[in-house]
């Protein structure tokens, strides 16, 4: 498998959402510990209005998907949280315009693409702990099988390995962006909420495009 | 909370109700969008130029729409700014072939909206120039900005851009008056009382009978201090100096005063807070060209006001004077 469809990228949408809808919880502890502890709830509310529109969702085209998915992300996921994942998802919709299927390279660019748009909307840097820094280290894990074999499910388990790597090394690290740098050096020794919440995500995409033997 | 509601839910929406329904040959309204529009818009001759905000801040936004001002706004909740879909419609729907100048009040809220937004129209083809307005002096950081606030400073922006663009000015020459307008703008504010968006049901802060808010913003956050009330003719000396300290304006220069009503101040009020400005632009040897006392950009039912100076030049001068006509006020 070395190509992803729309179909692929319903498939990955709607298991982003089981995640944030299934972690809520987990996720508001977690930023609880030095945030304001909304985090899983905002996200939870953003995806699940996914979810709820989910038979209406524009399907003409991937790039027209992610567009939408965007909007609703953006509209209804509350803080900060809503017009940073919903840039993503809109880069990822521009950049894929005309695409009828996805290369690993392509999803190297258009990850790509998202964080950068992600970094000029928050203005968060690689190594602030954020959420940058987990798909920092997905995206550079795919590159290397995109060089090797081009395999999705390698390339997504590669993914899901290398941010929770990340995140586990980020742990002690001062958060220097978003609502955890307020508290200085009370954010180390504690996870990054939106590294966890895409660690989570990515492992399970990666449970959905099971490597063949 | 006592206001003239029916449900707080449907604030916004009945508001607009009532402004179509007053303003029926001049205004359209999109209500699935939160849209308010020019009747003749979008026009091919001209660039449109829109701006939203959060709800509350009366007559700011939709009631600056009309010939010679906004073509479009596109509000939010109170105090909360407009969802991005309803922003990306809103540039659809004022599309034209010299493009869209949108105004941003300087808010995080609002500024990643728009942001946000304006990359999703120019994918699909629609021209945007984006001018920011930043020109509340209280604080240099608030609890919603990064920076200045963009507080009734905002109206001057409106009225110069708009009448440039009546005149069939293109998208590169709003943007450039837009900013000039924004660098020679100054305003502050402060307040007598808090003010209760109909959603919440209560106050957003309280004040002591004898206490102000100095420096407050038009969504109720703190300005420079808590303090005790004061004869009004210091109260406006003090943000005289603030403002006029800050451009600097200085000796000779030609302006426009304005003394902006928060929504709770009887007019009486507002021309007696205008004297001691008119008194003092006299001393300072400030030519009062053009006056504006009232309401222009309001925080729902707060009791206060602020005040605004804005340079002006020959140019600036005939944009301000440039006949327009919202539902509010002819100029």
């Amino acid at each position: 498998m070395n190509t992803l469809t729309l179909a692929d990228i319903e498939t990955i949408v709607d298991t982003m959402v089981s995640v944030a809808l299934a972690h809520e919880d987990e996720f508001s502890q977690l930023d609880g510990l030095c945030g304001d502890g909304d985090f899983g709830a905002s996200l939870a509310t953003g995806f699940d209005a996914i979810r709820t529109q989910w038979a209406e969702l524009d399907r003409t085209s991937i790039s027209a998907f992610a567009l939408k998915c965007s909007t609703i992300i953006t509209s209804k996921t509350g803080g900060c949280s809503g017009p940073l994942w919903g840039t993503a998802f809109m880069r990822f919709g521009i950049g894929a315009r005309g695409r009828e299927s996805l290369s690993l390279a392509d999803l190297v660019a258009l990850s790509q693409a998202a964080q950068a748009g992600m970094m000029a909307r928050g203005g968060a840097k690689l190594g602030d702990k954020t959420l940058l820094d987990a798909m920092d280290a997905a995206t550079t894990a795919i590159q290397q099988t995109a060089d090797a074999d081009g395999s999705i499910p390698r390339a997504f388990a590669a993914a899901a390995r290398a941010s929770a790597a990340a995140t586990e090394t980020a742990k002690s690290w001062t958060a220097r962006r978003g609502r955890q740098s307020f508290t200085g050096n009370r954010s180390r020794d504690t996870y990054d909420p939106g590294m966890v919440a895409v660690t989570k995500m990515l492992e399970a995409v990666s449970t959905c495009f099971p490597i063949s033997t | 909370m006592k206001k003239f509601i029916n449900d707080p839910t449907h604030f916004v929406s009945e508001m607009m109700e009532g402004l179509i329904l007053a303003n029926p040959d001049t205004l359209r309204w999109k209500k699935d969008s939160n849209i308010i529009y020019r009747a003749d818009a979008p026009r091919h001759d001209k660039v449109s130029v829109i701006q939203g905000s959060g709800s509350g801040h009366e007559p700011a936004h939709i009631m600056a729409v009309g010939k010679g001002m906004l073509d479009a706004a596109v509000p939010g909740n109170v105090f909360a700014a407009p969802p991005m879909d309803y922003i990306v419609e809103c540039f659809k729907l004022m599309n034209t072939p010299k493009g869209i100048l949108h105004l941003v009040n300087n808010y995080q809220g609002d500024r990643m909206g728009w942001d946000m937004a304006r990359e999703m129209a120019e994918a699909e083809g629609i021209r945007t120039e984006l001018v920011v307005i930043d020109d509340d002096v209280s604080v240099e950081n608030s609890t919603y900005t990064v920076g200045r606030r963009g507080v009734a400073g905002n109206f001057f922006v409106i009225k110069a851009v708009g009448a440039a663009a009546e005149q069939g000015e293109d998208l590169d020459e709003l943007v450039r008056i837009g900013k000039k307008v924004n660098g020679v703008v100054r305003s502050m504010g402060m307040a007598l009382t808090g003010c209760t968006p109909p959603a919440k049901g209560e106050p957003i802060f309280t004040l002591a009978d004898d206490e102000i808010e100095m420096g407050v913003g038009i969504h109720g956050e703190p300005g420079r201090r808590r303090d005790k009330i004061k004869p009004a003719d210091q109260l406006v000396e003090e943000m005289f100096e603030a403002v006029a300290g800050d451009l600097p304006f200085s000796k000779g220069d030609r302006i426009g005063l304005m003394i902006n009503g928060l929504g709770g101040t009887p007019i009486s009020e507002l021309y007696l807070l205008y004297r001691k400005a008119a008194l003092l632009c006299r001393d300072r040897d400030l030519t009062v060209v053009q006056n504006y006392v009232g309401e222009y950009c309001t925080a729902l039912e707060m009791a206060g006001y602020s005040i605004t100076l804005i340079r002006l030049d020959d140019e600036l001068e005939t944009l301000m004077k440039a006949p327009a006509e919202i539902p509010i006020r002819t100029f």
